[in-house]
């Protein structure tokens, strides 16, 4: 057990280390969910009345698609480099390695929500409050969970770029719901936070649970 | 004539007299007319998804424990005829809802809901046509058969966990006439009847389509993908 968390931990280390030397990924995710702000003025029309209310939205519409990105490529290098291979090839538990690459994902989509969030208070004047952050990380757990275990699937497959949207969104969607429900809670909207945050804990469990037992048969393909 | 036909047969058999319960035999709906007997297919075909949603979770938990063969074809079959289903119940829903609701679509949890269950086995064929066929796409797809079933559920308690404007369970409420009942249970048992007669045929074709596999070659896979994990 310790030997696995400690594969899992050498394994986001080795990604995060790469990704440190390049600097890739997270500038260029960074940069998207920019654009997506400004997509979104385009698109909604937003002036300082209607911001507030649309700007739930526009945070899961950029999140969402961030987080197909930073999972797309959670793979990619392991996948060029046909490195994947060599990894499972080693005593290490596959478990161990998908979690430690799930982990890595994890930290690069929290970076790139360090750039959303104030990004989403400065240009849509919503509040930058704990209850926010809170929900937005617990989302990512989830969400994080199932974009990695699909990734790694969409790794072996042709037209993967096509079929990771396909997968993954419509089991995001949970998170979707009750991440907006207390996204929209904390900007001011009526409902439960407590509530929508509980449920976005169930659905972390489940995912987690559930991706972890479906990881062997994934990465040992 | 051999058993595949047979069974369609029967099957055609079997609804068109559901047909004629629901036209002749049911009685018009006081409040809405006519467009309700839509109810008794649109109802149905949603069980016969589940259902057939079912037998893909089955035989995909069957296929990930022991590599069998035969529960991964089942899988195949039972996620194409749930498909078929969850697109009948859509579209009559859809027929029904504009003169009842004035509109095609809403965003209600359980319209939405179907529409995702509809999308995740969608997906689940793709997987299966994309991914290396064999042993690669019948355990990525058993993967995603597995999550996607978490979607039924879902789809099911929707009207008790949301206020929807899809109305809630008639059935078990008691809320139906006899006679209205009465066919409703006859249209469901002969939809379930043509969901499992789809279902062989379309196993029948999946092992046709895998090609002949020697019994001692299906026994040897079987075997190998069921060795046990190295000690680590």
């Amino acid at each position: 057990m310790t030997n696995s968390i400690a594969i899992a931990l050498a394994v986001a280390r080795k990604d995060l280390t790469a990704e440190w030397r390049t600097r890739e990924l997270l500038p260029a995710l960074a940069q998207f969910v920019v654009l997506a702000l400004v997509i979104a003025n385009f698109g909604f029309q937003i002036d300082s009345h209607n911001a507030p209310s649309i700007a739930p939205g526009v945070l899961w519409m950029a999140l969402v698609f961030a987080g197909l990105v930073a999972f797309g490529r959670a793979f990619a290098a392991e996948r060029e480099q046909a490195s994947l291979e060599a990894m499972l090839m080693t005593p290490a538990s596959p478990v161990a390695i998908f979690a430690g690459k799930a982990l890595a994902a994890t930290l690069l989509l929290i970076g790139c929500e360090a750039v959303l969030l104030p990004a989403l208070a400065l240009f849509f004047g919503t509040p930058l409050s704990a209850p926010i952050v809170a929900a937005v990380l617990l989302a990512t757990i989830g969400m994080a969970a199932l974009g990695c275990l699909f990734s790694a699937m969409v790794a072996r497959i042709r037209a993967r770029e096509l079929l990771l949207p396909l997968l993954t969104l419509p089991l995001w969607i949970p998170f979707i719901v009750a991440g907006g429900q207390a996204v929209q809670v904390a900007m001011g909207a009526g409902g439960s936070y407590d509530q929508a945050l509980a449920l976005l804990v169930d659905f972390d469990i489940l995912f987690v649970v559930l991706t972890s037992l479906a990881a062997r048969f994934v990465l040992d393909e | 004539m051999n058993k595949y036909e047979k069974a369609a047969l029967g099957a055609v058999a079997l609804m068109l007299l559901a047909a004629g319960a629901i036209f002749l035999y049911a009685p018009t709906d006081a409040l809405q007319g006519s467009v309700q007997r839509i109810f008794y297919l649109h109802v149905s075909s949603a069980i016969a998804a589940y259902g057939c949603f079912a037998v893909v979770l089955l035989g995909s938990i069957i296929y990930l424990r022991n590599g069998s063969l035969a529960a991964d074809r089942l899988a195949r079959a039972g996620a194409l005829v749930g498909l078929v289903f969850t697109t009948v119940t859509l579209v009559m829903g859809m027929l029904w809802a504009k003169p009842i609701w004035g509109t095609f679509w809403a965003w209600d949890a359980r319209l939405t809901s179907t529409l995702v269950l509809w999308i995740l086995y969608a997906g689940y064929l793709l997987v299966r046509r994309l991914a290396e066929p064999g042993r690669q796409a019948a355990r990525f797809a058993a993967v995603v058969g597995i999550f996607g079933f978490i979607d039924v559920p879902v789809v099911h308690f929707s009207v008790t966990w949301w206020r929807t404007q899809h109305p809630g369970p008639v059935i078990v409420n008691d809320a139906l006439p006899p006679e209205m009942l009465a066919t409703f249970l006859f249209t469901m048992a002969c939809t379930l009847a043509l969901a499992a007669s789809l279902i062989a045929i379309r196993y029948r074709i999946e092992t046709l389509a895998d090609g002949p596999v020697p019994a001692v070659a299906e026994k040897a896979s079987a075997i190998t993908s069921n060795e046990p994990e190295p000690v680590r």
